[in-house]
Order: C-alpha cells, then structure tokens, then sequence
C-alpha cells in the first residue's frame, strides 16, 4: 500500500504539493484572520475569543513548571490518555468476544440481547452522576463510564462482522475438514475484523467524548479538568489550549490505532 | 470405495408462508467409483443441491445418500468441494489457502509443504504463492480452489459449477486442466453445470435434470462418443465441432426443452459476471 502512494506521487507530482500548499495557506489566512479580529483591529472582546498571543502565553503557562489546574499541561494528558487507554481497552476485551460470541450463537444473542437492548438507549453521560455515586470523583468511575460507552460499538460491529461472514466461506472451511474452533479462529474472526475494527474506531471517539465529559464533571487532574477550571476562572486562552489538547491525544491515539488495523488487515485489497 | 449413492432422495424446503417446496423428487442416482458425472439442468432443478447433500452441506427429507457405503452426516475432508464463487479465504495466501485442509488435518509440516508445492506446480500457480486472493485473476483464483481440493486427495470431488464465474477464455484453458487432472488423478467427480457443452466435454455420462419439481429425465453415457471420436487427443474446439458432439448437444437441449414450456430451455452458456469483492 505505501509504495502505491509513493508511486501515486510520483505520477502526478503536482498533487500532492499542491493540495498540502493550499492546506497551509488556508490555515495561514484562518490564523491572520484570528489575529486580526482579536489584537489587530479589537473587533472581538477578548473575554469572547482570546488573541493568538493569549493562547500562546496559556500554553507556555501551563506547560512549564508553573502549570495550571494543580499539574502541567503533559500531566494532565497522561492522565487522560491513561484513562481513555483503561477504559478503551477494558471495552474492547468484554465487548469483542461478547459481540463475537452473540453473532456465532443464536442462542447467545437471544438471552443476551435484551439485556442490551434496554441499557442501549441510556446515553452513556447520564451514567456519569451514578458512576460518581458509586465509585466517586477518583478513576475508576471514569473507567466504568468510558467502558460503558465504549462498549456499544465493539459489541454492535463484533456482532454485524460474524454476521457478515460469507456463509460459503465457513461451508468451504468444514468441508476441508476444519473443526468449529479452527472455523472460529480461521474463518469466523478474520472474515469480521473490518467491522471489527469500525467498532474499534467508534469506541475510541466515544472513549474520548466521555472522558472529557467525566472530568468536566469532575476531575482532580486531566484536560477535562483544564477546561472546567480554566471556564471557571474565564481563562479563554487556557480554554482553547485544552481543547486543542484534547483533540491531539485524540488524532494521536486514532493515528495509533490505524497503523494497528493497517497491519492486521494486511491482507484487503488497496482501496 | 467412494461411489457415491443417492437412494430415493427428496428434499422439500419449508416455504415462510407455511407449506413446503419440493426442489427434489425420489432421485435415485449411483456415481460409480472414479467416475465423472456431470448434472446439468436449468436453474431451480435442485442440481446444486443434490451436490451440497453429497458433500454433507444439506440433508434430504427423505432417502439417504452415501458415500463409499457409508450415509453422509456431514462435510469431510474425503469429500473435497470446489464452489462456483471460489471461497478462498481472503486473508490467507495462496500457500495457505490450498494447505488450510492440511492444517486442519494436523498434516506433519514438510509433508504439507511438499503436497502444496506439486499442486502448485500443477495448476500452474508457481510464483503466486505468497499472493492474497484479491492479487489473482478470477482464473487463478480458481486453480487455488482445485489444487485446494486434489491436496486433499479427496476420494470424492463435488464441483458446483466451478467455471460459471469464468470469462469464455479462461472456462476453456480451465476446462481443459481439468480433464488433463482427471485422467492424471481419476476421483469420483459430481460436476454441476448449467453448460451443456462443458458437461459433455467433461463427463463419462450427463445426467440432466428437469424441475418442478427435481427430477432426473435422463442419463446419458458419454464414453462411447469420447473413445470412438478418440476426443482425448484433440483439443476441446475441434470436440466441440464434431458431429458427433454436436448432435449430442442438440439432443440435450430438445430433452431440457421438452420439460421447460413456460421459460426458454436452458440460459446460453455464457459466463455469469464475478462478483467484484
């Protein structure tokens, strides 16, 4: 696949600079615009939308030593990324195999699915007050809320993958001999990991969209909590600096994953 | 030991409405050991599905069928299948593809490496074994799927219309591997083809099926045209030129007509597209 793209490249040279030139200036004239609004012509309360030079001074703030919300900056994202990693993956360990054993058995999916169908509709957030009830502001009751969203979609697309299966691929497998396990293990799961991994995807996105949610609530350290005190204290530019934060863990993690599902799912055809 | 016997078969499918259908009507049919029978018949004649009970994929309603005298109770490895839509697995390489029966099996190492590398050879697959499905032609990916089941040395193979996929091309270079692996490797075969051509090319004898129910309208022995026109020596367009091939065409589409008033007899033999995946 990367030597398609290197080739691609190479075939149409325009391409690629050309869009990644574009790109920057876009960003370019978005920040001038920004500026401008802002410290060039004030037409902006800076209580409203902080400066450029704001958010840049927010950001040197809180990661040096002198932080802010009781930690630095790169405290408060491994906090995060911790919990999001916890949470992430404890979803996707009870939530795969669940999926994958209520897509293979009829009888699974019948005693199991109606316990899911009545906790499905509850959004995951309105857990978060039990959560705090049960397990108080520490970490495990943000590992239980992101697990409990999380959950859903690894079990949905672990479920629809089995379903999937192209039936002539397992008759094939048993008439060489093959063995229920070795249908599972050869067929069964190899043939549901695209949606596998969809549902992987989707759990990490709301992984990080309870999180967030979770600290807001309340939090002792983490970006949520940045967010919360710095929207306590009116800090606009502290605001925008874990927002920005939040969203690079999140591209970072989602990048992770991809090189992950690149590897396993060597074997499909470049799209 | 590996005839393969179907004794007063039925299989009716319940309809969702209530009811049933009958797809397959009291056949009594013995494939003798290391024969090759093709079954043709128009769609809906229930063809593909006297092969599915064959390979243990399917049940009758009523009757039993038996291979090398034993009743079928399930799939097995003694009874390899070759499936129109190819089925190789997507993940797996070719390699690992025509040994996945092995494996199964618990076949020592070296010797399934040995095993897939004369079937490799065989098929012409040579370079192409640490390819992925996608990577091959529908053509190759056919060749994976019979050196797949010779690997196994099935005392039985079933083919369900194993070229229906197959560009015009390709179905005769393949057609012709076939019968150049049949003689080198005589088995039971069941061929399912909706091809007259093919199935006459092919086969010792041509069953052929009507519907409407499933049933068996007659049995034809092949041999006697192949041994006298002495077919195994030319090549599969000057067979099919033959009158001897030709008039046998004709008859077999007259007998499929006969029973097929309300729909054209049997649909061209041209290849069905293959499903892009």
């Amino acid at each position: 696949m990367q030597s398609l793209a290197r080739s691609s490249r190479g075939f149409g040279p325009w391409r690629i600079p050309r869009r990644a030139l574009v790109g920057v200036a876009t960003i370019g004239v978005a920040l001038l615009l920004w500026w401008l609004a802002t410290s060039g012509l004030r037409l902006l309360n800076p209580l409203r939308l902080p400066s450029p030079q704001e958010v840049w001074a927010a950001f040197t703030q809180i990661s040096s030593g002198q932080g802010y919300g009781g930690a630095t900056l790169w405290q408060h994202a491994a906090q995060s990324l911790w919990l999001v990693a916890k949470g992430f993956t404890v979803a996707v360990i009870t939530g795969v195999p669940l999926g994958l054993l209520m897509g293979w058995s009829r009888r699974a999916e019948t005693l199991i699915n109606p316990i899911f169908l009545l906790l499905r509709p509850i959004p995951a957030l309105a857990w978060i007050p039990l959560a705090i009830v049960w397990f108080g502001l520490g970490d495990t009751g943000k590992v239980f809320v992101i697990w409990l969203t999380a959950f859903v979609p690894s079990v949905i697309n672990a479920f629809t993958g089995v379903r999937n299966v192209d039936p002539v691929l397992i008759a094939a497998a048993r008439t060489q001999g093959a063995s229920t396990a070795q249908v599972i293990r050869h067929v069964v799961i190899p043939g549901a990991m695209p949606l596998i991994f969809t549902g992987l995807r989707l759990s990490l996105q709301a992984s990080w969209t309870t999180l967030v949610a979770a600290e807001l609530v309340g939090a002792f350290f983490g970006l949520g909590r940045v967010l919360n005190v710095a929207g306590q204290d009116i800090f606009p530019g502290m605001i925008l600096v874990g927002m920005a934060a939040v969203a690079v863990c999140g591209a970072v993690t989602t990048w992770l994953l991809g090189r992950v599902e690149r590897r396993v799912l060597a074997w499909r055809p470049a799209v | 030991m590996s005839e393969i016997v179907f004794e007063g078969v039925t299989r009716r499918f319940p309809l969702p409405k209530g009811g049933d259908f009958l797809a397959i009507d009291r056949i009594d049919l013995t494939i003798e050991e290391k024969e090759f029978v093709a079954i043709v018949g128009p769609s809906g004649c229930g063809k593909t599905t006297l092969m599915r009970m064959a390979a243990g994929l399917d049940f009758p309603t009523d009757g039993r069928v038996l291979v090398g005298g034993k009743e079928v109770k399930g799939p097995g490895p003694e009874r390899a299948v070759v499936f129109q839509q190819f089925a190789l697995l997507p993940w797996k390489t070719v390699r690992e593809n025509i040994g996945f029966g092995l494996m199964c099996k618990g076949t020592p190492k070296a010797e399934a490496e040995a095993a897939i590398a004369r079937y490799v050879d065989l098929m012409g697959l040579t370079g192409h074994e640490d390819s992925f499905p996608h990577q091959l032609s529908g053509g190759m990916q056919q060749r994976v799927a019979i050196a797949r089941a010779y690997v196994m040395q099935p005392a039985a193979l079933l083919m369900d219309e194993p070229f229906g996929a197959l560009d015009a091309q390709t179905r005769i270079v393949m057609q012709e591997e076939l019968v150049r692996l049949a003689r080198r490797n005589p088995r039971t075969v069941i061929f399912i083809t909706h091809a007259v051509d093919e199935a006459i090319y092919l086969a010792d004898r041509v069953v052929v099926m009507g519907r409407k129910p499933g049933r068996i309208i007659e049995t034809i022995d092949i041999r006697p045209l192949r041994e006298d026109g002495g077919w195994e020596a030319l090549p599969i367009e000057e067979v099919m030129d033959t009158p001897d091939f030709t008039h046998m065409r004709s008859r077999i589409w007259k007998l499929l007509k006969a029973r097929e008033q309300e729909r054209p007899a049997v649909p061209a033999p041209t290849p069905a597209p293959v499903p892009a995946k």
